[in-house]
């Protein structure tokens, strides 16, 4: 391999060659307090690590400016339509005084846990069997490719003719929402599995099952709550549609109907609570990431 | 003894694509190994020499032909015949006894027996302090020893080999080809190994299969005097180099003369 660059350099470079014409640079004694290279600063540097403490103290600070902006835009405007935080936190006290905040929020997590919930299970199912074998691929392509084009908020009116005006028709809008993201991104997270781990199980006698079971899934965990992480928030907007259709308790219904009541601080907190819910989830599957799939991170 | 493998006229052909025509991979491949005996195919890259480790796997199907061990045809993947392969087929988020522990738990073995031989096999390898690690924390030739000790767990008829010590550096692979030799010795084990390192055949093997490639075929046989007991007196007897330089040639017929 190194013949070719030696026979290179050696041979004399033909005359007029733009290399040996360029007079050769003078040697620079460069003075002993000069410096090599250009400093880089840990903060500015690309993919470079930082200090634990500098790290949580720039998350505050993101929060912190988050919620001085909204108190600077909010206190500007005269507007009662753009509460400022003081506000919109008494707009929140009043709604737990009414009563009905626990009661809400219950309703929308559990839709969402429930539709969500059945949603994963079958994008774990479909996906690990799509992303591990081509007959099923090949089978489910054209379906899935047409279906997931229909907006599912279209189907909220069809599932409340079907399966009446109580949790079922939400939960299945939540289902549908989301199962097609899932089923291909998991489906994606389980083609992912290196093909030597699949052959080693198999020349150590495993029959496909076993290591669909022990090869594949827990290959794709780490993969799978990531997936999970990224469609929650699909979940939640098929939630809104789903109230907003028909529904007797609920976030996105009582934002609603705050709204006829033109009460926009109580508006401002159940938003509020939204983000939230979904920061807590967001953490909650960030740390089950972390206990389950360490090894993925090595 | 039992562990004789045989290749019978295996050739492989992949059918045509868009991009290339039909490829003969091998072409009517003939060879042998005997029960506790250690054989080596080098080749460039793309004489097929993984394709029939592959089949002789059970991992890939010959277009004609045969791959037998002790006279039975082999028609797919098992455990009597161990794969290691160049690299990362461990699983990682197994331990390193979990892992060696894999095909004995398909096995059904009993759970002391199965201990014990993980057991056994930990010592061997020199492992048993990194028993409870992650793949993931060992070096690379740890990690090799894990995915040999695994494959031989399950006592194979035959261990193969595909270039297990390719991503390796210079002295961990030294230290790993006597490594071989040893657990080779100790288990008696039929070996087919494949390597493109012309040296490390020489320096492992009884014999070594010379392929070349596109078709790939077999171009030499040739027998490695050598005893069983090898190291550096092996590797500065001057027919250790004279063999190097043979088969080298061999490979590269045109560099030949000098």
């Amino acid at each position: 391999m190194a013949e070719p660059a030696a026979t290179l350099r050696e041979s004399p470079a033909p005359a007029g060659d733009a290399v040996t014409a360029r007079p050769a640079r003078p040697p620079t004694p460069s003075p002993a307090t000069g410096v090599r290279g250009r400093q880089q600063s840990a903060l500015g540097r690309l993919r470079g690590d930082i200090d634990p403490k500098l790290r949580t103290g720039l998350s505050v600070l993101g929060l912190v400016l988050l919620i001085g902006g909204w108190q600077l835009l909010a206190g500007r405007s005269s507007s009662t339509l753009l509460p400022t935080p003081l506000e919109t936190w008494n707009g929140g006290v009043d709604l737990y005084r009414g009563g009905e905040l626990v009661g809400d929020i219950t309703a929308s997590s559990q839709r969402v846990a429930i539709g969500y919930g059945m949603s994963l299970v079958i994008g774990i199912v479909l996906g690990v069997l799509i992303g591990s074998f081509r007959s099923v691929e090949a089978l489910t392509t054209s379906p899935i490719g047409f279906l997931r084009y229909i907006p599912a908020s279209a189907l909220g009116s069809l599932f409340l003719l079907w399966l009446g005006i109580d949790e079922a028709p939400k939960i299945a809008l939540i289902v549908v929402g989301t199962v097609f993201y899932n089923i291909l991104m998991i489906a994606d997270v389980a083609a992912g599995v290196p093909r030597q781990l699949v052959n080693a199980a198999y020349t150590l006698g495993a029959g496909r099952w076993r290591v669909l079971r022990q090869v594949v899934l827990p290959h794709s965990v780490p993969g799978i709550i990531d997936v999970a992480r990224i469609n929650l928030a699909a979940a939640w907007l098929m939630l809104v549609v789903s109230e907003l259709l028909a529904a007797e308790s609920g976030l996105a219904l009582r934002i609603f109907s705050l709204y006829r009541a033109r009460n926009v601080e109580g508006m401002f907190a159940l938003l509020i609570i939204f983000g939230i819910i979904g920061a807590v989830s967001d953490i909650a599957l960030r740390a089950l990431r972390r206990r389950t799939s360490s090894w993925a991170d090595a | 003894m039992s562990g004789a493998l045989t290749v019978e006229g295996v050739t492989k052909v992949f059918a045509r694509t868009r991009r290339t025509g039909e490829v003969v991979a091998l072409d009517g491949i003939d060879l042998h190994v005997d029960p506790g005996e250690l054989v080596c195919i080098v080749g460039a890259s793309g004489c097929g020499k993984s394709t029939l480790l592959n089949i002789a796997g059970g991992l890939d199907t010959a277009t004609a032909g045969a791959v037998r061990v002790d006279g039975e045809r082999v028609v797919g993947p098992g455990p009597d015949r161990g794969m290691v392969f160049q690299a990362y087929s461990l699983y990682p988020w197994k331990s390193v006894a979990d892992n060696i522990a894999f095909g004995l738990r398909i096995a059904r073995w009993p759970a002391p027996r199965r201990d014990e031989r993980v057991r056994e096999l930990l010592g061997i390898m020199g492992l048993t302090e990194w028993a409870g690690h992650r793949p993931g924390q060992l070096s690379g030739g740890m990690r090799q020893r894990v995915a040999i000790a695994r494959a031989l767990a399950p006592e194979p008829d035959v261990l193969l080999l595909d270039e297990p010590f390719g991503a390796l550096d210079a002295q961990t692979k030294r230290a790993m080809q006597d490594f071989l030799l040893q657990v080779q010795s100790r288990t008696a084990t039929t070996i087919l190994m494949v390597t493109h390192d012309v040296a490390e055949a020489v320096y492992l093997s009884q014999r070594v299969y010379v392929f070349s490639a596109r078709p790939g075929r077999v171009a030499d046989e040739v027998i490695i005097p050598f005893g069983p007991q090898r190291g550096t007196t092996v590797q500065r007897d001057p027919r250790f180099l004279d063999l190097r330089d043979e088969i080298e040639d061999l490979l590269h017929p045109t560099r030949a003369p000098v």
